[in-house]
């Protein structure tokens, strides 16, 4: 259309001739648009959330759907409590547990102690972002989801939950309490097992030759904006390849029409979420984060453990044979996630039912059991913190003195 | 109503030619922009990992204040430069007196960094976390530590022991 005939448009006097229901253009082309019309001129925003609200479910999709949008509403609760926390948090040896101490007590009033709230939301957050992407994967996994031409959108979600990983290593430091320390010590040394890069890396990591100020500096850069920028990046273009290729669906086609993304998915998630955010609510005013000793180098009676969902490599490296320390240490967490990356071309079967691959389903649960198996063995072991545990004790292999 | 126009594009072959040209050296002069962005910064960051480390002799304790026979845990003291900060650090380490002179093992075990423990009435060292079992001497006896523990050069001057660390 030419200029004048734009013009010829807007014009009053073409508005007048115009029949009584006025078309959405019209509307949008008026003398004076209504603020939500004119921003829908510049931004089209109205029609991409359209777009994704009438996204089409195909049958059989439901509850198992509704993992990536709680997943979603955790990230944006993570990011939102991160902000308060870092708005009084001080990252230095001398001022972070000073700084996370006053989080903890600090700020109260109307009988609600603020800071503690929100610490425990992102804590707890954190260990329900680990679970509902667990989860997340292990749907994958199961329904082939992640086969042509999804390949990409796997990848990418695997890459997302290594950042969450790291998200909680280094957010594990920050308080700088014993646990915190040691904790840092157990797991930069795991570094140093890399072939020919290990100290390599683990001196970056530290920023000297042990952990100290350096060390907090760099995981808090870290923490705060190269792992969060990372995951921007990737939710985002994992987002993308989601809606491109579309909800895979279920492994044997339902009968039925796809439905609409809203209402009824859109239902379903909502509850899920509303029931993620309750139960770290729930932990968070139950069970508030605690704060241990300052972290203190020469502490001999402090036995380090890491958050729950790193014992099951805990448990791993105590029953790995000293000359299969590497093995423990780097190549099975290797081979994991190298395999985990390389899935949709490690599984070269063209169904996506479980039965028709029964190699890759055989290998992957037996992974996801003996994961699951150390990680309740460590949990149930108990130990760490100051007192030396029996069970420790117990578990030591002197029987081979 | 679209604005877009159809531009009619120079498909001559010296035109091609010169979108090869340009197309290269714009490929070329991004790649030095990135150079210039993540050089500086990686060798910036990466800078832990060049430093030089120097061995030097540390005060630890007086040889009077360390009874003969059993292993004892001593903590001392030192200056290090701790990222930007220079502190007194205080360190710990289990120094072990006889006729034969003075020996002294780091307390981090050699798996993974966790503190081992003296046992004396069992006469080893014991690391909690993986289960690591050391003789008196330092030695592996069982559990996953691939290495025996770390021991310093100790000396003796005026009284006072020295070990020897590489800061």
């Amino acid at each position: 259309m030419s200029e004048q005939e734009t013009q010829k448009v807007l014009t009053p006097e073409t508005s007048v001739e115009a029949p009584k229901t006025k078309s959405k253009e019209d509307r949008l082309r008026q003398d004076r648009p209504s603020l939500g019309d004119w921003l829908e001129l510049r931004l089209g925003w109205w029609g991409f959330v359209r777009k994704n609200l009438d996204e089409p479910m195909p049958a059989g999709v439901g509850w198992w759907q509704t993992l990536g949008n709680l997943l979603l509403t955790l990230m944006v609760f993570q990011f939102t409590t991160g902000i308060a926390l870092a708005i009084y948090y001080s990252a230095g040896p001398e001022t972070a547990h000073a700084s996370v101490k006053f989080i903890n007590e600090g700020v109260q009033f109307w009988g609600i102690n603020w800071g503690l709230a929100v610490r425990g939301l992102h804590v707890y957050g954190s260990a329900a972002i680990v679970v509902a992407t667990v989860l997340h994967i292990i749907r994958v996994f199961y329904w082939g989801s992640y086969k042509k031409p999804r390949e990409l959108t796997w990848v990418l979600g695997v890459f997302i939950f290594f950042v969450i990983l790291g998200l909680s290593f280094t957010g594990y430091l920050l308080p700088w309490d014993q646990k915190a320390y040691w904790a840092t010590v157990v797991g930069t040394n795991m570094a140093k097992d890399v072939p020919v890069l290990g100290t390599a890396i683990q001196q970056m990591l530290l920023g000297g030759p042990e952990v100290g100020a350096a060390t907090l500096s760099r995981f808090y850069a870290l923490h705060v904006m190269v792992l969060p920028a990372a995951l921007i990046v990737l939710m985002g273009l994992h987002l993308y390849l989601v809606r491109k290729h579309h909800i895979a669906g279920p492994v044997v086609p339902q009968k039925g029409k796809p439905k609409p993304f809203y209402p009824d998915q859109l239902y379903k998630d909502a509850w899920v979420v509303l029931g993620g955010v309750a139960i770290i609510i729930w932990l968070a005013v139950v069970y508030p984060p605690g704060l241990e000793g300052v972290a203190d180098p020469t502490g001999v009676d402090f036995t380090p453990k890491p958050e729950w969902y790193y014992l099951g490599l805990y448990e791993l490296l105590k029953i790995m044979p000293k000359e299969l320390k590497i093995v423990g240490t780097v190549v099975i967490p290797g081979v994991i996630s190298l395999g985990m990356i390389l899935l949709p071309w490690l599984d070269r079967s063209k169904s996506r039912h479980p039965a028709m691959r029964p190699g890759i389903i055989i290998a992957g649960t037996f992974i996801i059991l003996m994961i699951g198996f150390m990680t309740m063995k460590g949990v149930l072991e108990g130990g760490g913190g100051h007192e030396e545990s029996e069970s420790t004790e117990i578990s030591s292999p002197e029987a081979s003195v | 109503m679209s604005e877009t126009k159809q531009v009619k594009v120079d498909q001559s072959p010296e035109s091609q030619d010169r979108r090869k040209f340009l197309g290269g050296a714009i490929g070329l002069i991004n790649a030095a922009i990135g150079i210039a962005i993540f050089g500086p910064v990686l060798g910036f960051v990466g800078g832990p990992i060049f430093q030089k480390r120097k061995k030097i002799w540390v005060e630890v304790i007086e040889e009077a204040e360390l009874e003969m026979g059993a292993a004892q845990e001593v903590t001392y003291s030192m200056q290090v430069q701790d990222g930007y900060r220079k502190i007194m650090r205080r360190y710990s380490i289990f120094m072990k007196r006889s006729a034969g002179g003075v020996t002294a093992f780091d307390p981090a075990c050699p798996h993974l960094g966790c503190r081992v423990k003296y046992q004396g009435d069992k006469e080893r060292y014991f690391c909690p976390c993986h289960g690591g079992v050391f003789d008196e001497e330092g030695n592996v006896v069982a559990g996953p530590p691939p290495e025996p523990l770390k021991q310093y050069a100790t000396k003796v001057e005026d009284g006072m022991i020295y070990i020897e660390k590489e800061v």
